[in-house]
């Protein structure tokens, strides 16, 4: 890649798009900050304990915590066994339903859910209590029954309809504290871990109720000790920063759409097909912008489940295109007497990231596109499932391990021979000296942005989860979401305008009567590129 | 020493109005002693139940669907009181309907001090589960955010329901103290409850644990979202506890004017909001004393082996104690169910208890 703009760009210039840039980057984290609320909002209900009446179970209706006396449950105050209600009426746990209706109300009136919340998540809490004569095993499992329904506003009371219901094994892991005498208080609570309940990707009802059983099995619902609660804890995104974060997509994407565009432009203004770096930063520039296209917008209007997981395999080809520009731009500027410009000598590294990425699309598919189909499943609440899962976790790990050490070897190979150009530089024609200095710059320069960018986000992300602070108004974990969406914006923004090809060679400073010639040169560097290195060779052995 | 036992004592309303005088003790925790089966469901209600000052009956009719749960919350706190206090010389016993624990609450004592911050723990603990049960239609959905609010929970969601249920246990619980008062007698006694109450409130509030879930590109933690569970009761009032074993005995003082708080002993560091206070020595609970509230601890079973409070040496004041061969039937081999089932054997085991003298 010969004559970029960033080379011929005046101090001056270079300093006001800086200036420009980061500007825009604390626009973002502003925007984040002081606009958007937070991101996600947590909605802890209380299940309500109903009882059918009879032996016999009707697993089909619905059991309705709220409401008329005439449509809601028949609820139970305690499942102790010496409960009244429970001994009086013969209750078993057969017939005993936890009902969630979500969202909970509040102010006098039920709270609705809406399209912006993009997505709810949930978990559920255990509330086990502590008796000597009946603990909790070691790691039982669980079945629960669960079943989903929905309710729109206009419907009529009670008018629940099925969206989900699937029976689904869970592994119970609790432990326990003890005093300082090594004993268990009597009446404290297990510490249980949170079990998955369900995800859904699309939120086009008001209401949603969800009916969990615990019905009697052999093997299952066995030994997890005495239940007093459960809580269903579900997480939606907020809807303010819902439609801050599409603003700022639907911002973004024109301006990176018009840089590349322009960027293209150039290169095919140049007499040259476009070189290997060129078309990686092409290629950069076309995943930003499939990122930023904010088809997002239709999901207020449409019902598309499968958002979610689009929106992940967009985020991921971005990442992957990412790591794999950095590769090939260290890569090409390593200045040894390969020939460079080839996809081909990149295949290791290159493997390393594709091998990662579809691990972990399979990992992704077989949770969240499992998911579409059963709102309940998870891939960890299976013995193999979960070991299937680690696996692939596992190699994309090492796949991250080799990734890393080929670039940090890369890295290593650069410095060095800058150092030695470095010291060959004086004893180097006019445009020799000129074509390396050029190299080692744009090198020198982005690897001090990446940095700089790498920096910003690890300071911001240690202070991302912090209680308390109230004073302070900002909403610091939307700032750090939108300001590191910006930043990426930012970066490739940066890199399509400053390593775009430079038309300004011809009537530089420097043009003369060779001025054609050295163009001429700059341009075929994969030829030239092959003598200047022999060259270069050849005074390194001197 | 007489425990009354929540469930089976079923008192009337004791509608005749007596004559509220200032009374240290928090007469509104009679509550708890409602019939279980009763529900406080229309405001007129308010009016005959005992124990409320008139400014907590006007937030009464005000509320009257949370008045179950401040119900609940009295009782929660009167057995976990009993708890606590299980192996002490005090053990949180009732001994009448409407001033339930007698005269021990009369003077600003540890124990005083301790049951304050417990009853508006339990109070501002039980709504906030009626809240996040969907019993309760009023629970407030404030949040704090910058920009555009209007939209409420559409644009920005909730906040917890622990915030509702603390300011209401603030109202309603501190509503006792507010009172506006002839003489300054008791203003010190005033300041002690209000910081007590909050020290209660405070125990919940700083005994939240944090859970978070990870839900970003494949269930990273890119993504991550927290939220505050509430403590169980049972730790909430361990903690409590734990500062009743630490409070600080403290004395009025004015500042241009304006009383306040000041330890007694200079060289101890001030205390801080969720500490408790107190400005009486307590008694030791040893004789019977109806002025004091003291029961005695005459007939109280005790631990031999102990050397703490709960030994027969501490518990029974040096007095001594006898020894009873008993013989109990316990259930046991038991097979649980999680919910609502149990089937057990009989064991007979004797054991031998000491009652002190």
């Amino acid at each position: 890649m010969a004559g970029v703009v960033l080379e011929n760009l005046s101090w001056k210039k270079l300093i006001i798009l800086s200036l420009i840039l980061l500007m825009l980057l604390i626009t973002f984290f502003l925007i984040g900050g002081l606009q958007a609320p937070q991101p996600n909002n947590v909605n802890i209900i209380i299940g309500t304990k109903c009882y059918a009446r009879g032996r016999y179970v009707n697993r089909e209706k619905w059991h309705i915590p709220r409401g008329n006396k005439s449509i809601s449950c028949e609820k139970l105050d305690s499942l102790r066994p010496d409960d009244p209600k429970i001994i009086s009426q013969e209750i078993t746990d057969k017939q005993v339903v936890f009902a969630f209706w979500i969202p909970g109300p509040r102010d006098g009136q039920e709270l609705k859910m809406h399209p912006r919340f993009q997505y709810m998540m949930s978990v559920l809490q255990l509330d086990i209590i502590y008796q000597p004569h009946n603990p909790v095993g070691l790691n039982p499992v669980m079945l629960l029954d669960f079943r989903l329904g929905y309710r729109n506003e206009g419907d009529r009371e009670g008018d629940w309809k099925l969206l989900a219901e699937s029976a689904e094994d869970r592994k119970l892991v609790c432990t326990i504290s003890t005093n300082e005498k090594n004993e268990t208080e009597p009446g404290s609570q297990y510490d249980c871990e949170l079990l998955h309940a369900f995800e859904i990707s699309s939120l086009h009802h008001d209401y949603y109720l969800l009916n969990l059983r615990l019905p009697p099995s052999p093997e299952k619902n066995i030994n997890i000790g005495q239940i007093d609660d459960i809580s269903l804890v579900t997480i939606h995104q907020n809807g303010g920063f819902t439609i801050i974060w599409f603003s700022i997509k639907t911002f973004m994407f024109p301006c990176v759409l018009i840089v590349l565009v322009w960027f293209w432009k150039r290169i095919q203004q140049m007499c040259r097909p476009p070189n290997l770096l060129e078309r990686t930063l092409f290629a950069l520039g076309i995943t930003m912008s499939i990122l930023n296209l904010p088809i997002e917008w239709l999901t207020f209007w449409l019902n598309i489940p499968f958002m979610l997981l689009l929106n992940d395999i967009r985020q991921g080809a971005f990442y992957a295109m990412l790591l794999s520009f950095w590769i090939i731009f260290t890569g090409e500027h390593i200045m040894d007497q390969t020939e460079r410009n080839r996809l081909k000598l990149y295949w290791k590294h290159l493997t390393a990231v594709i091998v990662g990425c579809v691990c972990l699309f399979v990992f992704e598919m077989c949770e969240r596109g499992m998911q579409l189909k059963n709102p309940f499943y998870s891939i960890w609440s299976s013995e193999i499932g979960s070991k299937l899962a680690l696996a692939f976790i596992i190699l994309a790990a090492v796949a991250a391990t080799a990734y890393f050490l080929f670039l940090c070897v890369m890295i290593y190979r650069v410095f060095r021979n800058i150092s030695a150009k470095k010291s060959s530089l004086p004893s180097m024609s006019h445009m020799r000296k000129k074509y390396y200095m050029g190299l080692i710059f744009r090198f020198k320069f982005l690897m001090l942005l990446t940095l700089f960018f790498f920096f910003i986000i690890s300071q911001l992300s240690e202070g991302q989860w912090k209680w308390g602070d109230e004073n302070l108004n900002l909403e610091y974990s939307s700032a750090f979401f939108t300001g590191v969406y910006g930043l990426w914006n930012v970066y490739i923004f940066g890199l399509l305008s400053l390593y775009a090809p430079s038309h300004k060679t011809a009537s530089s400073a420097h043009a003369d009567t060779d001025s054609q010639e050295e163009e001429v040169q700059l341009t075929n560097m994969p030829s030239e590129l092959s003598t200047l290195q022999s060259f270069a060779t050849k005074a390194d052995q001197d | 020493m007489t425990r009354l036992d929540m469930n089976t004592i079923s008192s009337g309303f004791c509608i005749l109005l007596q004559f509220l005088t200032f009374v240290g003790g928090i007469q509104w925790l009679s509550l708890a002693k409602m019939s279980s089966l009763s529900t406080i469901q229309i405001p007129e209600t308010c009016d005959s139940l005992v124990g409320l000052v008139k400014r907590q009956r006007k937030i009464c009719r005000k509320n009257i669907e949370i008045m179950d749960s401040v119900k609940n919350g009295a009782n929660n706190a009167i057995l976990e009181c009993q708890y606590q206090f299980r192996n002490r010389r005090w053990n949180c016993s009732m001994v009448e309907t409407r001033n339930i624990f007698g005269n021990v609450l009369k003077l600003g004592t540890r124990e005083a001090s301790f049951v304050h911050a417990l009853s508006s723990a339990g109070v501002a603990h039980a709504v906030t589960r009626a809240c996040s049960s969907g019993r309760l239609t009023q629970c407030g959905c404030d949040r704090t955010v910058s920009g555009p609010s209007d939209q409420g929970f559409e644009w920005s969601g909730c906040s917890d329901n622990i915030a509702f249920g603390i300011a209401f246990a603030k109202t309603f619980v501190d509503a006792r103290e507010k009172r506006k008062r002839k003489n300054n007698k008791n203003i010190g006694r005033q300041l002690m409850n209000i910081h007590n109450n909050q020290a209660g409130r405070k125990s919940i509030e700083n005994n939240m644990r944090i859970e978070c879930k990870c839900h970003g590109v494949s269930g990273s933690c890119e993504l991550r979202t927290c939220w505050r569970a509430m403590p169980t009761f049972r730790e909430v009032g361990s903690k409590i506890k734990e500062k009743f074993d630490g409070a600080t005995e403290v004395k009025l003082v004015y500042t241009n004017t304006l009383p306040r708080l000041v330890p007694v002993n200079p060289e101890f560091k001030a205390h801080t909001s969720s500490d408790l206070v107190y400005l009486v020595a307590s008694p030791d609970f040893c004789e019977p004393d109806p002025k004091s509230g003291s029961l005695g601890t005459k007939g109280r079973i005790c631990n031999k082996n102990s050397k703490a409070i709960d030994g027969c040496d501490l518990l029974c004041c040096g007095r001594g104690y006898e020894s009873r061969k008993k013989r109990i039937v316990e259930r046991c081999y038991c097979k649980f169910h999680w919910c609502c089932y149990v089937s057990c054997q009989e064991c007979v085991r004797e054991v031998e208890e000491h009652y002190c003298k």
